[in-house]
């Protein structure tokens, strides 16, 4: 049974962890929690869905059908992510610190409000994915969910790549540590930012997509939980830091997992939110993050 | 801005209160969701009043007076089931109410009724709690939650010969009522349920639950609830190699579970309140007159039921000789001969006529089995 | 500030009037509606503490108000008359609203937002998982238990326009509260801190009482309002205390104009109040619509005028000045 909650833990835990990408980059950058994140997952979810149904060949789940898919909900989900941010957040950027929260509540509202109205209302179910299980000491492990970790991973990987080898990347940490300097070096800290808010929201909009496909069904609702507990898992991890949100990705799975199985399945997101919480109380600065001063 | 709200406010006092009637109508209160998540069942419910009301007028069964449906939306919302209520109460010429459909919605507006004496007569309310309130001016048409947990704990024994079963509910005041019933039954009969848990609707992820049940090898997993999380359910326990058969209520039976749980769905089972209108020999008017009226829809789980409580508060309406104060004793002697058979309601005014009906799914659609 | 005087007395004089022209043509939906306005309004009162004098983001007030609610229908079914149970509600919520602020109000503004959110979350899964208290998601009364009746001397409230009136009582107590510590020192003291923490605390503020002193009074505004609601409707369980209630209230403030107690009314009168009003008119299919306006407004009311539409003098002087000073 242990080494079953372990597999489930994790796969959970790969999905926060993409997840929590999105909400620690832009946290990183502009100090701020894209509360909208959330609803660009769902949305990725509804992208991946309508890929896979408006083109028969990708149901089928080739390989090439696949790439296209995961193709399309990245670069979808990515370009609404940077027009959230334009349209709802730039104006604010001199306003009080409060301002961009509840400009992304507003836009959080709305994007659900419409796949509700415009979409549907109701769970809707994914075409079937075939897959092959395997046995490893007893536990139950497939090849979606194997999948779904190695994937993440790789994703993950190649992002922390980016952040720390690219120019790319070094230009974003510039703009991160301080937007007024970064510019004075010649650094576009608008395009870093749009930068920014595209990657979090690929890897939130694949996150949604994959989680469609794990659970076989998805519905206009389905971002506020896993968008509150990835939040968590980024603070759990350190929020700004890259590598703390995968780490506080799997933690949370983990824990969520556990506690579901050994203490009480109702009451596991009362000990979710417990731990998030007891973070913040006692270390906001997560378990990999270093402390910033309030900017006064 | 203040001189607007000023004006504003003083306009309000000027409109309230300006309502026009028509003497000639006597109206009867549909009230369900319309819109939400589950629209679909509040929409045929319409449909159904509304069959029932036409035929009523084209029989001429009230001379110079014309029946009206008025069509209320609670969105299964227990608050907007209040506000709707008031609304309903507001209008001296509605007669009785048909609905709501979720007694989240039927318990909280029955009591607001009550203070008015208004007859309530729900067609898909199923919570005991709703007729034991003491209210005199409450029927119920369909079986109660009690009735189906057990009726499925019964048919678990006696024709599955099931020895030990998991129960799992999620938290609403219907899941978890008929899994307690459900509980209830299966201790008294056969011996303690390996496990009891709760999941939080909108949930996805079980397997961790599932995983724990896993251990205790159960025979069958009753879940009471609705189909989202059912159709979760059983697709994840075949992921994690669980082979125990699930067992599931009214809110389960519903073909989006198959369309969810996929080949994970084959096997399993639901009860279903009443007799499938297929196998009513009375209701085939009903059936026809709903198919070529509305031609391409399905029928949707209460739409009889609706149809046949209008056909019963038009019935009282109209044998009291329209006087409000009379139609809830009226409707504590009726025996009214319907397309459901002989209703006729007990002290707290639900119906003797109880039926549950028990579907197994093959080949992705639900098969009657008794 | 002639019309806003103008505005104060023609709105008084509506609250009172409204409801027995509304009575007298048996209009009792209407009459409720302003009830649950009257509730609204007493809660965004009381959230205007936290949000608009001191600026601190809550995103879980809906937490206290079912406190408040539950308290009231626990102790009134044990037999506690009303007027008793009012106090009580008010120390266990403010009781509660301690013991969360006095951890969490250190941390910085946004970190708070999300804590409140997870602490309303946490209240709503308790009230549907602590069976033996709550009664779980079947909400209470158990079947068999009531709720007494509210009596003042002799007379008993029955009908909603009772309750309404009941409901104006203590609307017009908190706005009076509330206007007064807002002029007060203490007000004076939130201000400072919502603007500039720093300087709140050289200019010999002890910011982090205040800001638990606003937290914890805004909190039993919360719980007044919902051993009133829970005594009028009778019936509460755990699904009306969701998320996107709070959030709602939210919206209602930065709409309204936070800050500013008239704003706070307005808000709570165009959220809750206009799509109630129209829905007779529109039909119930246009309610779908609602909250995808106000999320829109929502944004568009933070960007083009963040100080809403009926601002706080105060405030408005503020941006202005915030305005010319970058």
């Amino acid at each position: 049974m242990f080494i079953q909650q372990l597999i489930n833990g994790l796969t959970l835990g790969s999905i926060y962890a993409l997840i929590a990408l999105g909400y620690t980059m832009v946290y990183g950058v502009l100090l701020m929690i894209n509360f909208a994140h959330s609803e660009i997952f769902m949305i990725g979810a509804y992208i991946g869905l309508w890929a896979l149904t408006a083109i028969p060949a990708f149901a089928s789940f080739t390989i090439t059908g696949f790439i296209i898919t995961f193709l399309v909900v990245l670069l979808f989900s990515g370009l609404l992510a940077v027009s959230v941010e334009k349209l709802a957040y730039k104006p604010l950027r001199q306003a009080p610190r409060l301002s961009p929260l509840i400009s992304a509540i507003g836009v959080s509202i709305v994007l659900q409000n419409l796949i509700m109205l415009f979409v549907s209302n109701q769970s809707m179910p994914l075409p079937e994915f075939k897959t092959t299980r395997y046995q490893i000491f007893s536990a139950e492990v497939d090849t979606l969910q194997i999948f779904i970790f190695c994937f993440s991973i790789a994703l993950m990987l190649l992002l922390n790549l980016f952040i720390s080898k690219t120019k790319f990347g070094k230009a974003m940490r510039a703009t991160a540590h301080s937007h007024s300097v970064s510019q004075l070096m010649g650094i576009n800290s608008s395009s870093m930012i749009a930068m920014v808010f595209f990657i979090g929201g690929a890897l939130g909009g694949i996150a949604g997509m994959l989680n469609g496909m794990y659970y076989g069904s998805i519905k206009y609702n389905m971002g506020f939980f896993p968008g509150i507990k990835a939040f968590t898992a980024a603070v759990l991890g350190g929020i700004g830091n890259v590598k703390g949100a995968m780490l506080g990705g799997f933690l949370l799975g983990l824990i969520e997992t556990f506690s579901a199985g050994y203490i009480s399945s109702q009451n596991k997101d009362v000990i979710t939110f417990c731990v998030l919480i007891l973070m913040l109380v006692f270390k906001p600065t997560g378990i990999l993050g270093e402390n910033v001063t309030e900017k006064v | 801005m203040y001189k607007l709200i000023s004006v504003l406010f003083l306009g309000l006092i000027l409109i309230a209160g300006c309502a026009k009637q028509d003497k000639n109508v006597i109206k009867v209160a549909l009230a369900g969701p319309l819109t939400g998540d589950i629209a679909a069942m509040g929409q045929g419910m319409k449909k159904a009043i509304e069959i029932a009301v036409e035929e009523a007028n084209q029989s001429g069964v009230l001379k110079d007076k014309k029946f009206q449906a008025v069509i209320f939306d609670d969105r299964a919302d227990p608050k907007e089931a209040v506000s709707v209520a008031n609304q309903i109460v507001s209008d001296p010429q509605i007669y009785g109410i048909v609905g709501h459909l979720n007694s989240g919605c039927s318990i909280p507006a029955s009591q607001i009724y009550a203070k008015y004496n208004l007859v309530i007569i729900t067609p898909a309310s199923t919570n005991p709690k709703l007729t034991q309130q003491g209210l005199k001016n409450v029927f119920r048409v369909c079986t109660t939650d009690d009735v189906q947990g057990s009726a499925a704990a019964n048919y678990v024994i006696d024709k599955l010969k099931i020895k030990n079963v998991s129960i799992i509910h999620d938290k609403t005041p219907y899941g978890q009522g008929i899994a307690e019933n459900f509980k209830a039954t299966f201790e008294n009969r056969k011996d303690k349920v390996l496990s009891y848990d709760g999941i939080n609707t909108g949930d996805k992820d079980f397997k961790a639950l599932l995983t724990k049940i896993k251990t205790f090898k159960p025979q069958l997993i009753y879940f009471g609830g609705v189909y989202s999380e059912y159709g979760l359910l059983s697709k994840q326990a075949k992921e994690l190699g669980l082979n125990a058969v699930f067992f599931s209520d009214d809110g389960s039976s519903s073909p989006e579970y198959i369309k969810i749980a996929g080949s994970a769905s084959e096997g399993n089972y639901v009860s279903m309140i009443g007799i499938p209108p297929a196998k009513l020999k009375k209701a085939k008017a009903f059936l026809d007159t709903f198919a070529s009226k509305y031609p391409g829809t399905d029928l949707q789980p209460y739409d009889t039921y609706t149809y046949e409580t209008s056909k019963i508060l038009i019935d009282a309406i109209v044998k009291t000789n329209m006087d409000k104060s009379k139609i809830a004793d009226y409707l504590a002697t009726v025996k009214f001969d319907g397309i459901l058979g002989i209703t006729s309601f007990d002290a707290n005014g639900d119906t003797l006529n109880k039926s549950i009906s028990i579907y197994k799914a093959k080949n992705g659609k639900f098969e009657y089995c008794e | 500030m002639k019309f806003k005087n103008i505005a104060i007395i023609t709105a008084f004089i509506t609250a009172i009037v409204l409801p027995l022209i509304m009575q007298a043509s048996a209009n009792y939906y209407a009459i409720h509606v302003l009830g649950l306005l009257g509730i609204y309004a007493i809660l965004c009162v009381g959230l205007n503490i936290t949000i608009g004098y001191t600026g601190l983001l809550d995103l879980g007030f809906m937490a206290f108000y079912a406190i408040g609610a539950y308290i009231g229908i626990i102790l009134s079914a044990k037999g506690i008359s009303f007027w008793y149970i009012i106090p009580i509600s008010l120390f266990i919520g403010g009781t509660f609203r301690y013991l969360l602020g006095a951890p969490v109000l250190r941390l910085r503004g946004d970190y708070l937002a999300i804590v409140t959110l997870a602490f309303g979350e946490i209240t709503r899964l308790l009230l549907n998982n602590l069976d033996f208290l709550t009664n779980g998601p079947k909400g209470l009364p158990r079947v068999g238990e009531t709720v007494l009746p509210i009596s003042i001397f002799s007379f008993t409230l029955r009908n909603d326009i009772h309750f309404y009136y009941l409901i104006v009582f203590f609307l017009a107590l908190a706005i009076i509260v509330s206007y007064r510590l807002e002029h007060s020192r203490l007000g004076r003291a939130f201000v400072a801190i919502r603007e500039d923490e720093t300087a709140a605390e050289l200019s010999g503020i002890n910011v982090s009482n205040t800001k638990l002193l606003a937290f914890v009074i805004s909190g039993m505004f919360g719980s007044l309002a919902g051993t009133i609601y829970a005594h009028w409707i009778g019936f509460i369980s755990p699904e009306s205390f969701t998320f996107w209630e709070s959030i709602f209230l939210v919206c209602m403030l930065v709409i309204g104009g936070m800050g500013s107690i008239s704003g706070a009314i307005l808000g709570a009168f165009i959220l809750a109040g206009i799509p109630e009003f129209l829905r007779p008119v529109l039909g119930s299919g246009f309610i779908d619509y609602r909250m995808l306006i106000f999320g829109l407004l929502l944004v568009v009311v933070i960007i083009f005028r963040p100080q809403g539409l009926l601002p706080s003098k105060r405030r408005n002087l503020e941006l202005r000045m915030n305005k010319n000073s970058e």
